[in-house]
């Protein structure tokens, strides 16, 4: 287990996701978690499923490594669930607007289901 | 949707024509080959449908290389070396955003992808080189046939006569051919096209291999007709992190023969999910020409004639905004986006077919193919059985394509229903009777006035009304309701071209010969 250097909170996840710290994002999530998108491209009868902690660092890596801007506006906390929305913008102005719900377990996101769209 | 935006990157003093499509996890770049034209890209359907299906994966960065396309021209005296065109791959990433990218090259592009994940190697997400080389002379073509290339392309650019060298597959596509040549002329000048190719040339990146750590995936067609496929084996040997996958083909060109299978190998290696098999289905108006009564003529004379009308089918198709889908058989297959330019293009061929010698029946239906590869399923099937149906000189429809014509001036007489194994009732059919009228809208139709061209049932129902029957009579004579007798003397009246069943009845007793109206 990667050394936790802040606990999993809503602001923990906003500084993480507006810094576009990829490294900090991934060691939020649980060994085998779940995060599940849907899109466009990734229907809700077959959303995009990246599993474990790997899989996810990379996705996280390939997010952040875009010079885009990421605002995350609203974050509900109850209890082990998590709610947070998420405006971003790409240096041309395309914008992309996320709602995420997360689960924690042992202080760890254990699974996220991500739903966005964007300019198109 | 919003159309596609085309912007400019700087490069030093060079501006650089980029597009971003997509909006998948990760970025991708493509580094094209040879030439290219962003704007271009999207007419052609075999690129379009690349593009398409990385940028459903990706967010998908395209550019024109400096000197090609849309993008700044260069100074042909002071050709720039392979690193700095490498960097406008960089210049293009920082323009849209993107810090790290899994790169695409294809043929002349590869090289260019491997020197920019060995300079860059924390940008470079992953590596796919399609039809690529490390060395040109070596794998590409030695110097003294780049010079022969070198003089064509001063001699004839911009016709297209550089495909053969590209795509011998696609030479005998005249639509494709066309469209080589406005990609030849939109994407370089003569001079320009003679520099570039001077400069791929210099192409020579055996000594960065070595230093290429991104996971690498090598596509290469096993007959290329351009580059050698050792080049990829080559390129297996020394890429540390690389796999090779040849593939069937030898057209060059990424976009050019089968398009998927590149786009699945591309999006498993990259997703590392396997690509879902889409199937995407579009409506469309097959047609099915056959050469009628073919034991008529010798095996030698038919060998002849029938290769003669196979070429002039493939004209004619094209001609007529079709497309060739390959033969069954001696069935010929051609798909178009709409029923009336097929009927055109059956006509034009049943005319075709008479001065080269032969007789054509043909088949038309409307229906749902899959849009990857040659048409195949239910309604291929259906327009062949009807081809096979059709007369000498016929081009027998389904009812759904008279129907689909309205308005369009063609015109179609009922032919009755056929009964085919794989539909649950009899399909209603039409024959196409005439090219277009000069004033579609004059309500004129062929003269029908031989009793050939009614149908068994209604030449019934007509010596029935001779006889001074009801339609209700003839219905229960028949064994049919009423409303289907209406309709059949509707069909007679309109097929006759005579006003009333008094008029029918007489235009019965007129012909009525040994074997009945």
């Amino acid at each position: 287990m990667p050394p936790k250097t802040q606990p999993v909170n809503g602001a923990a996840i906003k500084n993480a996701i507006e810094g576009r710290d990829g490294k900090m994002l991934a060691s939020f999530y649980a060994d085998d978690a779940l995060v599940r998108v849907i899109d466009r491209n990734n229907p809700p009868s077959k959303p995009r499923e990246i599993r474990g902690r790997a899989a996810i660092s990379t996705f996280w890596d390939d997010i952040c490594s875009r010079a885009m801007t990421h605002k995350v506006d609203t974050t509900i906390a109850d209890g082990d669930n998590l709610a947070f929305t998420q405006a971003c913008a790409y240096p041309d102005g395309t914008k992309v607007f996320c709602a995420a719900m997360l689960e924690l377990k042992d202080g760890q996101i254990a699974r996220q289901t991500v739903v966005q769209a964007w300019d198109e | 949707m919003r159309p596609i935006e085309t912007r400019y990157a700087r490069s030093g003093d060079v501006r650089i024509a980029y597009q971003v499509v997509g909006q998948g996890s990760f970025d991708l770049v493509f580094v094209p080959g040879f030439i290219s034209n962003l704007d271009l890209h999207w007419e052609d359907e075999g690129y379009s449908r690349l593009l398409k299906r990385l940028s459903a994966f990706s967010r998908l960065i395209l550019f024109d290389k400096r000197g090609t396309g849309l993008s700044d021209r260069i100074d042909t005296h002071h050709l720039p070396g392979l690193e700095t065109r490498m960097d406008d791959v960089r210049a293009v990433m920082d323009a849209a955003g993107s810090g790290r990218a899994a790169l695409l090259g294809a043929s002349e592009g590869a090289p260019m992808a491997m020197l920019f994940a060995a300079t860059y190697p924390e940008r470079t997400r992953a590596l796919v080189l399609y039809g690529g080389y490390a060395h040109f002379h070596k794998w590409v073509m030695p110097p003294e046939r780049l010079d022969a290339f070198i003089e064509m392309t001063e001699t004839a650019w911009g016709t297209g006569a550089t495909l053969p060298h590209f795509a011998p597959g696609r030479v005998d596509d005249p639509r494709f051919a066309t469209w080589w040549g406005r990609f030849e002329r939109l994407s370089a000048s003569p001079t320009a096209a003679a520099a570039l190719a001077r400069m791929n040339a210099a192409v020579d990146v055996r000594g960065v291999l070595a230093a290429i750590g991104a996971p690498t995936l090598l596509i290469h067609r096993r007959n290329d007709a351009r580059v050698d496929p050792d080049a990829s084996r080559f390129l297996a040997r020394k890429i540390a992190n690389a796999r090779l996958v040849e593939v069937p083909g030898r057209d060059h060109p990424i976009w050019t023969g089968d398009v998927d299978r590149v786009a699945d190998l591309t999006e498993e290696f990259l997703t590392g999910r396997h690509a879902v098999a889409e199937v995407e289905r579009v409506l469309a108006a097959l047609l099915v020409t056959r050469i009628y009564d073919t034991a008529r003529l010798g095996d030698r004379m038919w060998s002849e004639r029938s290769q003669r009308f196979l070429e002039t089918w493939r004209l004619l198709v094209g001609r007529h905004g079709g497309r060739t889908a390959g033969t069954h058989g001696e069935m010929m297959i051609s798909r178009f986006d709409g029923p009336a330019r097929a009927i055109r293009c059956a006509a034009a061929l049943r005319d075709a077919a008479k001065g080269i010698g032969v007789a054509s029946a043909q088949g038309m239906h409307v229906g749902e193919i899959e849009s990857r590869g040659p048409p195949t399923g239910l309604t291929a099937r259906v327009t062949m059985q009807l081809a096979a149906h059709a007369a000498r000189g016929d081009i027998l429809a389904s009812r759904l394509v008279a129907d689909l014509a309205t308005g369009s001036g063609l015109h179609f007489a009922d032919a009755g229903r056929i009964t085919l194994d794989e539909l649950g009732e009899p399909l209603a059919t039409v024959l196409a009777t005439s090219e277009q009228h000069l004033e579609p809208a004059c309500h004129s139709r062929i003269k029908a006035t031989e009793p050939a061209a009614l149908t068994a049932r209604e030449s019934e129902v007509v010596s029935l009304i001779a006889d001074g029957k009801s339609n209700a009579a003839i219905a229960a004579e028949l064994r049919l309701s009423e409303h289907t007798v209406k309709r059949h003397v509707a069909n007679i009246l309109l097929k006759l071209d005579l006003p009333s069943r008094a008029a029918a009845a007489a235009f019965s007793a007129r012909h009525t010969g040994p074997d009945g109206p």
